[in-house]
């Protein structure tokens, strides 16, 4: 690349601003159809908002290969040899693998579409489509799977601090979620209210929080996750 | 599939109509009446059947005899929509291709510093990707245009040796060699002649392809000929190349399959087309150890109709023989087939002219 074309790739990339986020990487669309054409001229669009992009011809090479870091989208065709677009986005979802799903098909099946689009794809083009439209489509992918990948990097930081957290720490910090009183808690467990204070401010240290409220969010996502078992109050009475 | 006989009634009838309304001699396509004759059948299979075997009554001279072979086949018409639906899918592949690029130069020639470099690359692809459109509609429609009115009847293993040496510098230059084991004593083809030759010619050259280039095996293509358990002549195109996927090995027919617009190949979708609208099969399987096989059948000429065959043919006269096709497609060779069939006073006055003039026979 000249430097004036990485001068100009500088200018647009406010486009793909919003989308890049400094610390969960560059953001990568999956482009999986079986045509050539039609490859080389979706990455070349991409690259006129300063995309990356990465091709497969079919969905078993893409499952070959590993997952960029960062947040992805798929461009897919409903039409593959082998397999079906939708059998394959049935497959991903039951693999967990929660990629956001833009699908183009030359057909303008409505069954088809609504089978697509109930099963999590974020949209449904028909060919020929406007590259806005497709554009569009693509950036709320991204923006929908950075917020995932975001959503999963706090759950694995909040499940490394809570990692370093004693047994006894762990005790404390389900009682103070529940909104018991320090006092209440040295009652219920049988220690001093002096060790109660000792095992919160590390449980606060630890855990980084900022207050009681942020702690009982935290404390909240990692029992979403099944990692926290915390009784809740009526259960301890 | 719809296994209907009165949508074969549909392709006949509407077929004779439009080469009725051409103009002398040139045939028109088969274009415009598709969607009328979809239109046809599916108004004849809501019929009761009453309706269907007295329409057939009607339309075509089909003995009963016929009528039963016809009805254990698939539809052309359907194949005629299946063909369809390719090639628009096949159309509308570049036509993305083509609209996506030219999206992008705009975009990249729209920024404060264009970039000339982007914009001219995908105006390129454009312009192959507009080329590559042009000519599958050239193809498609110089296939469709062939509407003959009548079939011929030809035999196969002759058809076959004739597209083996119009594609003998393919099969030189990439190495190939051809086999065949024809089996004496076939019974005649009712069919389009060119068609099912075009047909033939687009298996030998996907085998030839797929053994081509790089591909370090053997390099062998054999063709047989012989007949199924219930009589239709049965082609099979063999070859040593590297196989198909046989998860993928029945889309193989969904598309056009050679994608580089070689002018002879017509895609895979249309050769099944074009077979299953003569009442034949057309599949692909695998061969031990490596390679692709592809068979279709013809159904025979039904025997206890031969007779009105030769009735029908008795009284060729000039002006049929000249109707029935377009003066270069008219070869001498064909009537002779047909002497083989009718007697010596029943040959076509033209081709005896003809052949008397004409020092090559």
């Amino acid at each position: 690349m000249t430097p004036v074309s990485q001068l100009i790739n500088g200018l647009e990339a406010k486009d793909a601003m919003e989308i890049v986020t400094h610390d969960e990487g560059k953001p990568t669309v999956l482009i999986v159809d079986d045509d050539p054409d039609i490859r080389e001229s979706l990455q070349c669009l991409l690259r006129t908002v300063s995309l990356d992009s990465r091709v497969f011809v079919s969905p078993s090479k893409f499952t070959k290969s590993d997952l960029p870091s960062g947040p992805t989208c798929m461009v897919l065709d409903v039409r593959l040899p082998g397999r079906s677009g939708l059998d394959f986005q049935r497959e991903l979802t039951a693999a967990n693998v929660n990629v956001p799903i833009i699908f183009i098909t030359g057909h303008a099946d409505v069954p088809m579409a609504v089978q697509a689009m109930k099963a999590g794809a974020i949209e449904f083009l028909i060919k020929p489509f406007r590259d806005q439209d497709l554009l569009d489509a693509i950036q709320l992918g991204l923006v929908n799977d950075r917020a995932r990948c975001e959503r999963e990097g706090e759950l694995t930081r909040l499940r490394e601090r809570f990692g370093k957290l004693t047994s006894r720490e762990r005790e404390v910090l389900a009682h103070v979620v529940n909104g018991r009183l320090n006092k209440q808690i040295a009652n219920d467990i049988g220690i001093s209210e002096m060790t109660v204070k000792i095992h919160r401010g590390q449980v606060v240290r630890k855990m980084k929080a900022s207050s009681v409220s942020q702690l009982t969010r935290m404390a909240d996502r990692l029992r979403d996750a099944n990692i926290f078992g915390s009784p809740k109050a009526t259960d301890l009475f | 599939m719809i296994n209907s006989v009165s949508s074969c009634v549909g392709v006949q009838s509407l077929r004779g109509e439009s080469v009725q309304s051409a103009d002398n001699g040139s045939a028109t396509t088969l274009n415009a009446p598709v969607p009328a004759a979809l239109e046809l059948d599916c108004t004849l299979a809501d019929d009761n059947d009453q309706n269907t075997e007295e329409g057939i009554a009607s339309s075509t001279e089909l003995t009963n005899g016929r009528y039963r072979t016809m009805r254990a086949r698939a539809s052309p018409i359907a194949a005629l929509g299946q063909m369809s639906a390719c090639i628009v899918h096949e159309i509308n592949q570049p036509v993305t291709a083509l609209l996506t690029n030219t999206e992008a130069a705009l975009r990249f020639l729209d920024r404060p510093n264009p970039d000339l470099e982007e914009s001219q690359h995908a105006l390129i692809r454009v312009l192959q990707l507009g080329n590559r459109i042009a000519e599958i509609v050239r193809r498609t429609h110089a296939l469709l245009q062939r509407v003959s009115p009548q079939k011929d009847d030809f035999e196969i293993n002759q058809a076959i040796r004739e597209i083996i040496s119009l594609s003998q510098e393919d099969q030189i230059k990439n190495d190939v060699s051809v086999h065949t084991r024809l089996a004496q004593g076939l019974p005649l083809v009712r069919a389009d002649q060119i068609q099912v030759q075009q047909v033939i010619l687009n298996l030998i050259t996907n085998a030839v392809e797929a053994m081509s280039g790089l591909y370090e095996g053997t390099r062998e293509l054999c063709i047989t000929t012989g007949q199924t358990s219930n009589g239709d002549v049965l082609v099979t195109v063999q070859d040593s190349g590297p196989g198909m996927d046989p998860q993928s090995s029945d889309h193989l027919f969904d598309a056009f399959y050679s994608t580089k617009p070689r002018g002879l190949g017509i895609g895979l979708s249309i050769c099944r087309a074009i077979i299953e609208a003569h009442g034949g099969r057309l599949w692909a399987s695998l061969s031990e150890p490596h390679g692709a096989i592809f068979q279709f059948t013809l159904p025979q000429i039904c025997s206890d109709r031969m007779p009105r065959a030769l009735q029908r043919r008795s009284k060729i006269t000039e002006e049929e023989c000249a109707a029935s096709e377009s003066a270069e497609l008219r070869s001498p060779r064909r009537c002779h087939v047909l002497q083989r069939t009718s007697s010596a006073s029943d040959q076509c006055t033209q081709c005896v002219r003809d052949r008397a003039s004409s020092s090559s026979v």
